[in-house]
């Protein structure tokens, strides 16, 4: 199974923690050194999709009260985002592994 | 929050809004935040507005499609019980359920608004078949688009006939044609049988069944050559109805012989349908026949070839090639035609249009102007249904706002109306489905003249089409305000208003939606009142006859059997007198075309003395063939000298008399008698000798013409119509009368039996047809207004009763409460009249080319319709504000 790039940049923001929209395209900009820079539609496209897989889900819980922006929904990573994360990390292990016996890595 | 900020996120806003409305609920708050963000972001980034907000925007539509795609996928795949959002289906059906519950709390509500509206719907889809039928579609004929009308234009004729030698020459000049044939109908006697009969027949050439596309059920069609001068065979061609009415689908009919005209022609084949009446629409539509005959046989002395012009065309444009090709083609053909011939009249063309314009051309205007208006009654009724769904709404809104407080979906309201609006309309729809087609049956029966109502409408997918689009229409018109309006609650007022109903609120809304229901009524009635001026202008038009007690009928002699002027001349005058000894009959003569029969000729003259500028179309003049007693007979005033004698007959010279119009245009002091003027078609000058008043002969509306008569019984023709005033109602002498004929030739046909009266009144069938019409549906409209007035205003009414009985407390008199009301309804009243009396004039420029003696503009009919809806309004506002001025503060403010 192959996911779309961009949803598991999603999952990979989401991983460590629970963060609003506009947080998780400043992560994912910042995983990608500035590689990535998402834009709200594109995200928010991907959200709904991910959200109607169930693959993450509105967190109740909220942070610390004092970086809480109240009007704010959070998302979290449900138990299914986490395993679809891990089985595309687990992939694109091999194929790293695949590249580096052709040589193909400038770095080991 | 700087202004830019708060504008950003409308921006926001605005972009999300065109999101499907699940992802909306589901991210489209945070989606606003994250744009919100990313702009401030590149604004703090030193982006400028546009720079800021135009990422946004490219992100949003690159975005926008493919959720939609993805939502409507998602619909598709049934939701899971377990899901913790119901779908939108469920919703659906839960709204549907509760638009129900309330039908059955109030069924008058849900009644009223439906039949308002299937009145609405059921008017337009009678209209609109009509329309669909006579206007859109095609003729029935194989590739019809392709199919043209080649006429020959003059300064006087915009639609003139061919010659022989013109069809010949475009046949062998055009590039643009696959083929162009030649035709006349004319009926043709049927003898040889038990009772003689008169059919519609079609003389046509060769080619004129190539143009059409037709062929044949069985046997064969004739040949150009078959149908030409030279070669000519006694052949005929029976259309399918008539072969099952003469012959009763015997195919032994092929091989016959009918004696039409006297002679026998032989039946060779039978024509495929579509010249089936029923197929097209009725009499008079573009080619009507029983049977076809090569144009060769048509009667005339010296042969097609030397007639004239004389016949019409129908061509097909070859494939590829349209009107404006052929037209350019033709155009060049009849300069050379003109630049070859010296006796061609001077500035003859050849004009080309598609058929299908030539057959529908007079009756577009009035279809056109009626299928508006019954739009205008349709929009006025769900003005109506609008408000009674906004003013429900209304009185919801406090349950509303508690619910949009509570956490529902603040377009769930919203969304319930316009599932109400629907089941409306679809059921309004189905109602008014039923309706019109009921509607076009009594049209039918109508069978207006000029205005070609086919006597089967066909019933097929444009209209159904029609029909679904018109409800969606219904149902958008009439959710949209009351929609609008609760889509977005002010929670904080509404509930600050406490127990009372918020006053004022949707105040605006109502007063638009009453604004434009008496603005489009004062268009309506003004329209009609337009036409119904215009009708009894036509009405009134002078036509120079007394049209009562006149009894009419046609024939024609056979040319083959009444072959010497004497013997035409002796049967008419046998038959004359035979009628003359009817009881009953007053006095007789014969005329070769009837008043407002349709049939009539013209003819030009040059007066003794004189040269005509061109003297290849000299001035023409309507020409009559009448026998003496005419004159008696019509009740056409005899102005000076005499009326034709039976001594004026082909022994004496040629004499004429001439109307009002031609002696004062002819000569000076329009002294007429003794004075003599040739015509091409006579030999020798014509003497004058009495002069009559002017009558009308085709329309009533017609502008008056130079006209002359001559005596009959010195220009025996073989086609007359006898007309006999009565002392009885005229159609009580038509056994008699057919008898007196029969008994001077068994074998004479006749037919066309009416009074002249009802010809006179059948010409203006059309403006009364559209006045009545028009006429119902601005009092439709009117009633619904009146209604929606009444509704309206009740409405406010009732709401304001808090207000009003504060105000009675603190002492405004009732007076004023009522003035103040009424005073309300007068405003937008006068703004509706403004509206309405520019839109009536408008229609009125639509209705231009139906309208007589009246303009678009007419102050009588404009200021009328202003008055009647000023009363209306008045009358409906006014019993209302009696209401509110006879509040009690008591029991009003002891109301909360």
């Amino acid at each position: 199974m192959s996911l779309r790039s961009i949803e598991f940049h999603v999952l990979l923001a989401l991983a460590g923690e629970e963060r609003h929209g506009y947080a998780i395209l400043q992560e994912v900009t910042q995983l990608t050194d500035g590689e990535i820079e998402l834009e709200p539609g594109t995200l928010y496209r991907a959200l709904h999709r991910m959200l109607k897989d169930g693959w993450i889900a509105e967190s109740s819980r909220r942070p610390a009260a004092d970086l809480d922006d109240e009007r704010r929904k959070y998302y979290r990573l449900t138990p299914l985002g986490r395993r679809v994360a891990s089985a595309e990390a687990d992939r694109l292990l091999r194929l790293v592994a695949i590249a580096r016996s052709h040589r193909l890595l400038s770095r080991a | 929050m700087p202004d830019f900020e708060k504008s950003d996120r409308r921006f926001a806003w605005a972009l999300v809004w065109l999101y499907p409305p699940s992802f909306r609920r589901d991210v489209g708050l945070g989606l606003v935040d994250a744009m919100e963000d990313r702009m401030r972001a590149r604004r703090e980034g030193g982006a400028s507005s546009i720079g800021a907000r135009l990422p946004a925007a490219v992100d949003a539509f690159t975005n926008i499609p493919g959720e939609w795609i993805d939502a409507f996928q998602r619909r598709n795949v049934r939701a899971t019980p377990d899901t913790k959002d119901r779908s939108m289906a469920d919703k659906l059906m839960q709204d549907v359920r509760y638009a129900l519950r309330l039908w059955r709390r109030r069924p008058g509500f849900a009644l009223v608004a439906i039949l308002t509206l299937a009145i609405g719907v059921g008017a337009n889809t009678a209209m609109f078949s009509i329309v669909n039928a006579v206007l859109l579609r095609p003729l029935p004929y194989s590739n019809a688009d392709r199919l043209i009308s080649v006429w020959a234009r003059t300064s006087q004729f915009p639609r003139g006939l061919l010659s022989y030698n013109e069809y010949q020459e475009i046949r062998k000049q055009n590039g643009s044609l696959d083929s162009i044939g030649l035709w006349l109908g004319q009926s043709v006697n049927l003898t040889g049988v038990n009772e003689p009969q008169r059919l519609i027949g079609v003389f046509a050439s060769g080619t004129f069944f190539e143009a059409l596309g037709l062929r044949a059920e069985r046997g064969r069609l004739y040949t150009e050559e078959e149908s030409g001068p030279g070669a000519v065979k006694q052949v005929v061609v029976i259309t399918h109805s008539l072969w099952r009415q003469r012959f009763n689908e015997d195919p032994s009919a092929i091989g016959s012989t009918m004696v039409l005209n006297g002679l026998p022609l032989t039946v060779i084949g039978v024509l495929q349908p579509p010249f089936d009446a029923n197929e097209v629409p009725g009499d008079g539509y573009f080619i009507n026949g029983d049977l076809f005959m090569p144009l060769a046989l048509w009667p005339v002395p010296h042969g097609i070839a030397n007639a004239g012009p004389f016949a019409l065309s129908i061509a097909r444009v070859k494939s590829g090639a349209d009107v404006v090709t052929a037209a350019a083609d033709l155009d060049v053909i009849g300069k050379r035609l003109l630049a070859a011939d010296p006796k061609v009249q001077q500035g003859r063309t050849l004009f080309v249009e598609a058929a299908h314009d030539t057959v529908v051309g007079t009756s577009k205007p009035a279809l056109l102007l009626l299928l508006a208006s019954v739009g205008v009654v349709l929009l006025i009724a769900c003005v109506n249904v609008s408000h009674l769904l906004l003013a429900r709404a209304m009185d919801r809104q406090k349950e509303i706002a508690l619910r949009a407080a509570l956490g529902a979906s603040r377009s769930a309201v919203a969304r319930q109306l316009i599932v109400e609006a629907a089941l409306m309309a679809a059921a309004a729809a189905a109602l008014g489905f039923g309706l019109g087609r009921w509607a076009l049956r009594g049209l039918t029966v109508l069978q207006p003249p000029s205005v070609p109502i086919p006597t089967n409408v066909p019933l097929d997918w444009t209209v159904l089409l029609f029909t679904g689009g018109v409800a969606i229409a219904v149902a958008t018109l009439c959710a949209l305000a009351p929609a609008l309006k609760t889509a977005r609650p002010d929670i904080s007022r509404v509930l600050a208003a406490g127990a009372r109903r918020a006053s004022g609120t949707g105040r605006r809304t109502r007063d638009v939606l009453m604004v434009v229901e008496m603005a489009m009524s004062v268009a309506l009635v003004a329209v009609s009142a337009l036409l119904i001026q215009s009708l009894l202008a036509v009405q009134n038009v002078p036509i120079g006859f007394d049209k009562t007690n006149v009894f009419t009928l046609q024939f024609r002699l056979p040319q083959t059997k009444y072959t010497k002027p004497e013997d035409i001349a002796l049967f008419f005058r046998n038959a004359i007198e035979k009628v003359r000894a009817i009881p009953g009959v007053e006095s007789a003569a014969l005329v070769r075309a009837v008043p407002f029969s349709g049939n009539g000729g013209n003819v030009g003259y040059v007066l003794e003395g004189t040269t005509p500028a061109d003297p290849n179309s000299p001035p023409q003049a309507r020409v009559h063939f009448i026998t003496p007693d005419y004159f008696k007979t019509l009740r056409i005033p005899l102005l000076k000298g005499r009326d034709f004698t039976d001594r004026d007959d082909l022994q004496t010279p040629l004499v004429a008399i001439v109307n009002e119009t031609f002696a004062k245009r002819g000569f000076s002091g329009g002294d007429a008698i003794g004075k003599r003027f040739t015509t091409p078609q006579t030999q020798g000058p014509v003497t004058i000798i009495g002069v009559v008043g002017d009558t009308k002969h085709y329309t009533a509306t017609e502008p008056a013409v130079p006209q002359i008569y001559v005596a009959h019984y010195q220009v025996p023709l073989i086609f007359s119509s006898l007309v006999a005033r009565t002392n009885l109602p005229p159609l009580t002498i038509t056994d008699q009368v057919r008898r007196a004929i029969w008994s001077v030739d068994k074998d004479q046909p006749v037919w066309s039996i009416y009074s002249l009266e009802t010809a006179v009144d059948r010409t203006q069938g059309q403006s009364k047809f559209l006045a009545l019409l028009l006429g119902i549906f601005a009092a439709v409209a009117l009633l619904l207004a009146a209604v929606g007035i009444y509704g309206v205003t009740s409405y406010g009414v009732a709401q304001r009763t808090h207000e009003i009985g504060i105000r009675i407390a603190l002492g405004a008199s009732s007076d004023r409460v009522l003035g103040d009301v009424v005073g309300r309804g007068v405003r937008l009243m006068l703004i509706a009249v403004a509206i309405g009396v520019a839109g009536a004039i408008g229609i009125g420029r639509l209705a231009a080319a139906v309208l007589f003696g009246v303009t678009p503009s007419d102050p009588t009919a404009l200021a009328g319709a202003a008055a009647v809806l000023a009363f209306v309004a008045l009358s409906a506002t006014y019993l209302p504000a009696r209401r509110a001025a006879r509040v009690d503060p008591v029991v009003a403010l002891a109301e909360e």
